[in-house]
């Protein structure tokens, strides 16, 4: 908000050092952003917060100033002359007493509307307002000064001159002074003449009935309108005005009076004319009288922790309007009408004790130790642990929005079944109206850019919400992680390694080993996977993840590996397992090839295997598979490495062959299209 | 007996021609074999020879074997010492060529600022809470002293979802909902995603938050003071100047902007704190009592203070990070360069 310097030292002696001025308000929350020099003057850029809407005027911000100084306000004053007869009914009536608590005003005959003088258009172009006419100027100037919003009507324009506050009717209609037209309805407030709305209450005059050349009695308003009401119809109608910015952060309901006197005074001083009937002021439902507030001296400085001397907290407070009386070993506080709606409580009074001190004041020191606060909550263990755990795994993390398109949407399934994404009312277009129902869709996009610049490889992995909505419209969240994987890394000096789907499965079991839980993989037809080449993942016969090849068109540089778990199918995470002491006997250790259909599954191949309860067998693993040459088609060749190990003695190669040759023929009678032991 | 004297002038000539491993082996057959080696026949001739010289002879033959023998020992080290040094010439290395590092991933640029910031603040005796993205009107803005047409709303443009919930605009919800299922002492900090609806060079609409809240018995605004100096010292540096200037949240009375001596320029002025030494770094304030009273707890009892704090900015300062849309390109290319 602008202000012009020379203006602002109307009221308060300023000095001639700007800057300590700019500094104070800074110090004391008027922030003071910008000085720009316009013409002679000085314009100030103050940021004036929503809970100071007292400060949003020249009188106001001139109390800041003169209390920060130690120097006296200058309030204007504005001495009326009698008034002449007047209209001979009542002018002004409320209907919304609870939204218009007060309305003042004043008739004035005989105007001359003409050209403001030079130091009032030199004032307002100061702070960027366009001169108009005597009479609106005035209205604006008083504005700025006291911050009570005006408006001036030509009151013959005005049917049955009278005016009505009522609530608007549905569809009523009414062109505002920037000729637009707007439709009204019954949540607005309308000042009303005789027959036709023709002000929007609190927000902006109407154009009919507006001061023009012609006019020569007007009527002047000044009245207080229920903050809610009035920021309801401003963003309803997307008008914002100077009046609107004040009146929906509350303004002085005892400033209404005082700003239509101030403005008559200046009407009659520079547009002539004279008072038509005594000062207007009706009133809707009072606020009733200002509570006192029992402000503790004691309380006071354990808040703020630093010693505040009593005489100090009543001069700082007095300053800027405040009254106090001693109470106990405190005070009772009364706030001035202008601070009525925002200083409320003992804290508020801590607030402004504070701010006028000075931050400055308080000595930083760390709280007393409570010992520790809750500990850790298992899902932040559990992603720290994962995540740092991909990351050594060679994974970069990526972060997407939490929303994404529809095209996105329809890139896979959801984890969780079909359950309908949770649309966003406002989205930023169109590409962002769904919230993600999966991460892939991002971590994928994220892969295909980072492919298109042609990256050898991709590697990466995201943790986030997914959300849908219940059919009740209930939204739901839940975390997952996505990771995505393709491409050849390293050079030759580096030995290559081209990425295939068991380097992406092998990624989700160090994570479900995290967890501590062995995740299943089976074999799946999921939409936008290769068929073939995707499987669930499942807990306890739970899907709780999915993983393959993404199905795309011919053409790209690699294939893209792609996975989705839920995180909390990890959770909770079990102790650790304790270790198994290595056996002190050396094993003995025999590769078995096994020729078999390949529609065969390892994981059936295994079970067999465990099935068997071979003795002493502790343990085995797929050594290589191998397709091609001297493999009939249709099979492959599957060399699985065992070890044998007794806890109690060294095994010899002859009792192990003879064991592994039950296994291993075992193994080809049920599977096999033969089979060699080595 | 001349002969011997012959014999051992013979060895001394062919062990100097020795150049290698076979030669050798071959000289040594020559000498020692055990059938033909000239060591070998000489002994087997013993019996032509007269019976009081067997003993001298004997003794001779002896001797010559020791020479031979130590002889071969001596080349067989030098074969050896070649055959080594010939080796290391092959198994020479360029120590200059670059290793092999196991690959290594990243985590984002935000997520090690908050992993850091949690660090200190677990320090300090905070622990970490959560909640949803989507969050209750009440829990974003109600609670938090924001009814419904608070002009305090218009600076936090807020997506809507179906159903009329919101996109939290930040994580004051979850100190909201922490006291809501926690009596005090509490002192959390709170992490995580936020929306607003805003979208241009400088704004995402979606970017990161910690928030701060510790409320207890006696909490003084010293202690938010202290607090945020030992955290900003931490984060940036032991000698970052901190400073508190009054200002406006509906949930904090007082409430205070704070800045810190630009991480930049170290407070003289530069570009980026047009000039001014000093940086916005975060809001902060003492709990507004209405906020502790509508979640049930009494503010004559506890009193509290919360700070909040963008992560994004604080990664782009770290890392050198010019605009924040770069912090959500997933550019592989710059986020693999972030390794601490
Ligand atoms: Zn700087």
């Amino acid at each position: 908000m602008q202000f012009s310097w020379e203006w602002l030292g109307e009221y308060v002696e300023l000095g001639d050092d700007l800057e300590a001025v700019a500094q104070a308000l800074t110090d004391a929350g008027l922030a003071v952003e910008l000085v720009e020099e316009v013409g002679e003057d000085r314009v100030l850029d103050i940021d004036i917060t929503t809970n100071r809407p007292d400060c949003m005027n020249y009188v106001g911000l001139a109390r800041e100033v003169a209390a920060l100084r130690g120097v006296p306000l200058r309030q204007p004053v504005a001495g009326l002359p009698t008034p002449q007869p007047g209209p001979d009914h009542d002018v002004v009536t409320i209907e919304v007493p609870e939204l218009c608590r007060r309305f003042a005003g004043q008739v004035i005959g005989g105007v001359t509307v003409g050209e403001s003088p030079d130091w009032l258009k030199r004032r307002l172009e100061a702070i960027g307002l366009r001169p108009i006419s005597n009479i609106v100027d005035i209205t604006n100037y008083v504005l700025w000064e006291t911050g009570q919003p005006l408006h001036a009507f030509d009151f013959d324009t005005l049917i049955d001159r009278r005016l009505v506050v009522r609530q608007a009717t549905a569809g009523e209609r009414l062109t505002t002074l920037d000729g637009e037209e707007r439709t009204l309805d019954e949540t607005m407030v309308v000042v009303a003449d005789g027959a036709r709305a023709v002000a929007l209450a609190g927000v902006m005059g109407g154009l009919d009935t507006e001061v023009t050349d012609q006019t020569t009695t007007i009527l002047l308003e000044g009245a207080w309108w229920d903050p809610s009401s009035v920021r309801r119809t401003s963003k309803e109608l997307g008008m914002h005005t100077d009046a609107s910015h004040r009146f929906e952060r509350g303004s002085d309901p005892e400033a209404c009076r005082a700003a239509i006197e101030r403005a008559t005074a200046l009407v009659l001083e520079l547009a002539g004319g004279q008072l038509l009937g005594k000062t207007i002021d009706v009133r809707g439902t009072e606020h009733g009288p200002i509570a006192p507030i029992e402000l503790s001296h004691d309380r006071l400085e354990r808040f703020a922790g630093v010693e505040i001397p009593r005489p100090e907290v009543e001069e700082r407070l007095k300053a800027i309007g405040f009254d106090l009386r001693p109470h106990s070993e405190g005070w009772m506080v009364e706030p001035p009408s202008w601070r009525r709606f925002d200083v409320v409580e003992a804290a508020d009074c801590y607030e402004e004790v504070l701010r006028l001190i000075g931050f400055d004041r308080v000595p930083a020191a760390l709280p007393p130790s409570e010992g520790p606060d809750a500990p850790e909550i298992p899902i932040h263990a559990l992603r720290r642990q994962l995540r740092d755990r991909l990351a050594a795994a060679g994974y970069a993390e990526v972060i997407n929005y939490g929303f994404y398109g529809a095209a996105q949407d329809a890139l896979l399934p959801p984890l969780f079944g079909d359950r309908p994404a949770l649309a966003v009312e406002n989205p930023l277009s169109e590409l962002y109206h769904l919230m993600r129902r999966n991460l892939l869709a991002g971590v994928v996009e994220n892969a295909r850019f980072n492919r298109r610049r042609n990256q050898e490889a991709v590697q990466l992995f995201e943790f986030g919400h997914v959300f849908w909505r219940t059919a009740d419209r209930e939204p739901k969240e839940r975390e997952h992680v996505a990771l995505v994987l393709g491409g050849r890394l390293g050079t030759p000096w580096e030995r290559q390694l081209e990425f295939d789907l068991f380097d992406l499965k092998g990624a989700v079991e160090l994570l479900a080993e995290t967890g501590g839980v062995e995740l299943v993989a089976r074999p799946a037809t999921i939409s936008g996977l290769l068929p073939g080449v995707a499987a669930e993942l499942t807990l306890n016969d739970e899907v709780v993840g999915i993983l393959g090849e993404l199905d795309e068109p011919a053409g790209e540089a690699y294939p893209l590996l792609v996975a989705e778990l839920w995180l909390d199918s990890l959770l909770p995470q079990p102790e650790p397992p304790k270790v198994e002491v290595p056996p002190r006997h050396p094993g003995v250790a025999v590769d078995f090839t096994l020729t078999h259909p390949l529609d065969v599954s390892f994981a059936s191949i295994s079970a067999a295997i465990e099935e068997s309860a071979t003795p002493d067998l502790s343990s085995f693993w797929l050594e290589g598979r191998y397709q091609g040459q001297g493999v009939p088609s249709g099979a492959v060749n599957t060399t699985i490495h065992f070890e044998y190990n007794a806890s109690d003695r060294s095994l010899t190669q002859e009792e192990v062959n003879e064991r592994q040759k039950l296994l291993s023929d075992q193994l080809i009678a049920r599977f096999g299209v033969g089979g060699t032991a080595s | 007996m001349e002969n011997l004297d012959e014999l051992r002038e013979r060895f001394r000539r062919q062990a100097e021609s020795v150049a290698d491993r076979d030669s050798w082996e071959a000289l040594r057959l020559d000498w020692l074999g055990r059938k033909k080696g000239v060591v070998r026949s000489l002994l087997s001739r013993i019996g032509e020879i007269a019976a009081e010289q067997r003993r001298e002879f004997g003794q001779r033959v002896n001797e010559l074997r020791r020479e031979v023998e130590s002889g071969l020992e001596e080349i067989g080290d030098r074969l050896t010492a070649r055959e080594r040094e010939a080796s290391l010439v092959a198994r020479r290395v360029d120590v200059t060529l670059p290793g092999r590092r196991p690959r290594q991933g990243s985590l984002h640029p935000v997520t090690r600022v908050i992993a850091e910031i949690e660090t200190i603040f677990a320090e300090l005796g905070f622990s970490v809470a959560e909640g949803p993205e989507v969050e209750t009107d009440f829990h974003n803005f109600e609670a938090l002293n924001m009814p419904p047409d608070h002009p305090a709303r218009d600076t936090q443009d807020t997506f809507f979802v179906e159903g009329g919930q919101v996109l939290r605009t930040h994580t004051s919800p979850v100190q909201i909902r922490t006291m809501l299922a926690r009596k005090p002492p509490i002192r959390i900090i709170c992490p995580g995603r936020v929306y607003r609806h805003d979208n241009d060079l400088r704004h995402s609409p979606m970017f990161h938050q910690i928030e701060g809240l510790a409320v207890g018995e006696g909490i003084t605004f010293g202690h938010l003071k202290g607090t945020l100096e030992a955290f900003l010292q931490r984060l940036f540096s032991p000698d970052t100047g901190v400073r508190l200037r009054p200002s406006f949240f509906p949930f904090t009375e007082p409430s205070a902007e704070v800045d810190i001596t630009c991480p930049f320029c170290h407070g003289s002025g530069c570009a980026t704190c047009s000039q001014s030494g000093w940086m916005e770094i975060l809001g902060s304030g003492m709990v507004d009592p209405r906020v502790l009273r509508n979640c049930g707890i009494d503010p004559d009892r506890y009193s509290g203070f919360a700070f909040g704090l963008g992560i994004d900015r604080v990664a782009m300062i770290r890392y050198g990070i010019p605009n924040i849309r770069l912090l959500f390109d997933n550019d592989e290319r710059l986020l693999r360069q972030v390794r601490r």
